[in-house]
Parts: structure tokens; C-alpha cells; sequence
């Protein structure tokens, strides 16, 4: 069998134009967090999604000295629970999620969330093609615009607050809406990674490359080798 | 959503050689598509290039490629819902158990 190497020049514009986008906005402010602080957050996701012998989830990554980590610009709390959720998400619980929210507000929390999945997403990727990860911006000045909607509200099928009415959509889609710019860059991935939202009810959509079956062939084994209950 | 999009398209799925991924799934290419998600969510470069090689040589490059996009996305996903607490309605949680025990996730920690 031959050695097939791929370029990113064979990858859909729709798909590169999406990451594109959520890599650059890594290192601009956000809606809770700097620029600085974001790309020094992602720097850490990076490093939890790419290490072969992982810190263990109880142990906070921030007082491991060989891990080398860069901590100038947000907390040691804040690098700790992007660690935890990059490599370790299926262990989180409610308690775990109550304390970091007491050293983090909720909607920065999210934020901060939303820092993971686009490392995690876009570094999987190229991982699984061998295109090697982009380098991430350096950061743009500026405040984050802490804009925070005005009907916020607690959700029964989340830990953190979103988007009133709460409930009435599934809880991943609710998930991110308390920081709207997050919550669309995410799903603007997802349109061009997996299935448009407005397909998903399709169970015949295809791009004319996987079936439909297929796709959720891949999306179950990756969500069970995470331990996904959800 | 696999067993529901195999069903619609009236092929056979089992969730316990999808877990074992031991094939046996009625799905095209299905053998080499989890080879590669598994291979994918790994730390064996070598294991990773020999899944993505054969399944580009069997499927086409265009596969592997959404393929990769799917298993990004699922990266993805299931950090955000684990990092937010998603959870399902009771009554939804229910009507999938039997789903989540053939995967074996019906006990991990992050079932809330």
C-alpha cells in the first residue's frame, strides 16, 4: 500500500474557511476574555490535547512544573479547567463545575469552553489528515466587549445559563447561546464539519462523499472512545 | 443518530461490534471508517497513517477527508456537551438505554 499524502488544498473551502475563522478569533478578544488570554488558553488546550502521558484529571496542570505552561495573562484556575476539559471532559461533574465557577463567572466559563472545542476540533482535523497544527496567531489588543444579553437565564438540561426560553432546544444546542459570538463560531464549524443544521433532520442528507449512516458511524465511535454519555 | 439513520435507510446496525469494533456493520466501508475514527482518537501515529491510508485507498481521499471533519466535529461536541453539563430529558435517557449499554457508556461518569 502506497503512502497517500494529503494537502490542504484537497480539503473543502467551506470546512477550511470555518477553521480558519475560529483559529484567528483564538487570538483576538472575546466576548469575557482577552486576546492574550484566549491564546494563552488555547496554548494550553493544545498541550493537553497533544500530550502522550496526560497530567491525571485531579491534578491541577497548573502546579506541574515540567509542563512548562504559559500563565501571564489568566488565572492558574482558568488554565487548570481548560486542561481538564481538553483532555479529560468526561470527568467532569456538577461539583467540579460549581467550584470553578466561583473563581470564574459562569459566561466566562463558557467562553472558555467554547477555547477547547475549537482547539479540540480543529487539531483533530489535522491530526487525522497528518497536515500538521497552525501556529496560533499572536494576540490582538483590546478589551473583550463584555456584552452580556439581556435574558440570560439557568437551563435544566445544562449547568450554565443560557438563552431564555431555556429547554425548549436540545442541550448542546443551547449550550454556548449565553455568548453568542461563541456559540456561532462553533456551530459554524460544525455546519461545515459534520451536518447543516438545517439537514439534521435529514437522515438521507449527504455531501456526496459519506452517507448519512456513515457519519454517524464515525460520530459514535469517536463519542464512545470519549466516554460520551450525552 | 446511527441507529436512527441506519434504520431510515433500512441497514443493519450493531451498536456492540461498533463498541468492539469488530465490523460487521451492514454500512459501507464501515470496517475502515472506524479503524480511522479509532486510529484518530489514539496516540499511534503509525496505527493512524495505516487507517487513513487504507481508507482513502478503498473510499477516496474525499472520504477520508469528511470523515476527519465528522470525527473533528464529535472532538468537538463532546467536550462542549461535558464541559456544560448537557443532559438528556429523563424520559429520553430512558428510551435510550438499551442504545448507551450496547456502547458500554451507560455507566461512565459523564451519564447525568
Amino acid at each position: 500500500m502506497s503512502l497517500i499524502n494529503v494537502s490542504i488544498s484537497d480539503v473543502r473551502a467551506d470546512l477550511i474557511f470555518a477553521h480558519e475563522q475560529a483559529w484567528s478569533a483564538l487570538s483576538q478578544p472575546g466576548t469575557w476574555w482577552s486576546g492574550a488570554q484566549r491564546r494563552e488558553l488555547a496554548h494550553t488546550a493544545l498541550l493537553a490535547v497533544s500530550e502522550n502521558e496526560p497530567s491525571p484529571p485531579w491534578v491541577a496542570v497548573s502546579t506541574v512544573a515540567d509542563k512548562n505552561l504559559q500563565i501571564h495573562f489568566a488565572s492558574s484556575a482558568a488554565h487548570d479547567a481548560v486542561y481538564r476539559i481538553a483532555r479529560h471532559a468526561a470527568t467532569l461533574t456538577r461539583d467540579w463545575y460549581q467550584r470553578i465557577t466561583q473563581e470564574i463567572e459562569p459566561l466566562a466559563f463558557i467562553e472558555l469552553c467554547g477555547v477547547v472545542c475549537t482547539v479540540a476540533t480543529v487539531s483533530a482535523f489535522r491530526r487525522a489528515l497528518d497536515l500538521g497544527i497552525p501556529e496560533l496567531e499572536p494576540a490582538t489588543g483590546g478589551e473583550p466587549s463584555r456584552i452580556k444579553p439581556a435574558n440570560v437565564v439557568d437551563a435544566t438540561l445544562n449547568w450554565v445559563p443560557v438563552i431564555a426560553p431555556a429547554d425548549e432546544n436540545a442541550a448542546v444546542v443551547q449550550a454556548f447561546t449565553a455568548v453568542p459570538e461563541t456559540n456561532r463560531v462553533i456551530w459554524a464549524m460544525a455546519d461545515a464539519q459534520y451536518i447543516p443544521d438545517k439537514e439534521m433532520v435529514d437522515p438521507h442528507w449527504t455531501r456526496g462523499t459519506l452517507s448519512r449512516v456513515q457519519m454517524e458511524l464515525v460520530a459514535t465511535r469517536v463519542s464512545q472512545q470519549r466516554e460520551c454519555f450525552y | 443518530m446511527l441507529s436512527w439513520s441506519g434504520t431510515e435507510q433500512g441497514l443493519e446496525i450493531s451498536l456492540e461490534k461498533v463498541k468492539n469494533t469488530t465490523g460487521g456493520v451492514d454500512v459501507s466501508f464501515a470496517r475502515e471508517l472506524v479503524d480511522f475514527a479509532t486510529a484518530a482518537t489514539e496516540f499511534d501515529k503509525a496505527a493512524l497513517t495505516a487507517a487513513r491510508n487504507n481508507l482513502i485507498n478503498i473510499a477516496g481521499l474525499a472520504v477520508a477527508i469528511d470523515a476527519s471533519a465528522v470525527i473533528a466535529n464529535f472532538e468537538m461536541m463532546t467536550r462542549l456537551a461535558d464541559s456544560t453539563g448537557a443532559r438528556m430529558q429523563t424520559e429520553v435517557v430512558q428510551d435510550r438505554l438499551a442504545v448507551a449499554t450496547a456502547m458500554g457508556v451507560d455507566n461512565v461518569i459523564s451519564r447525568r
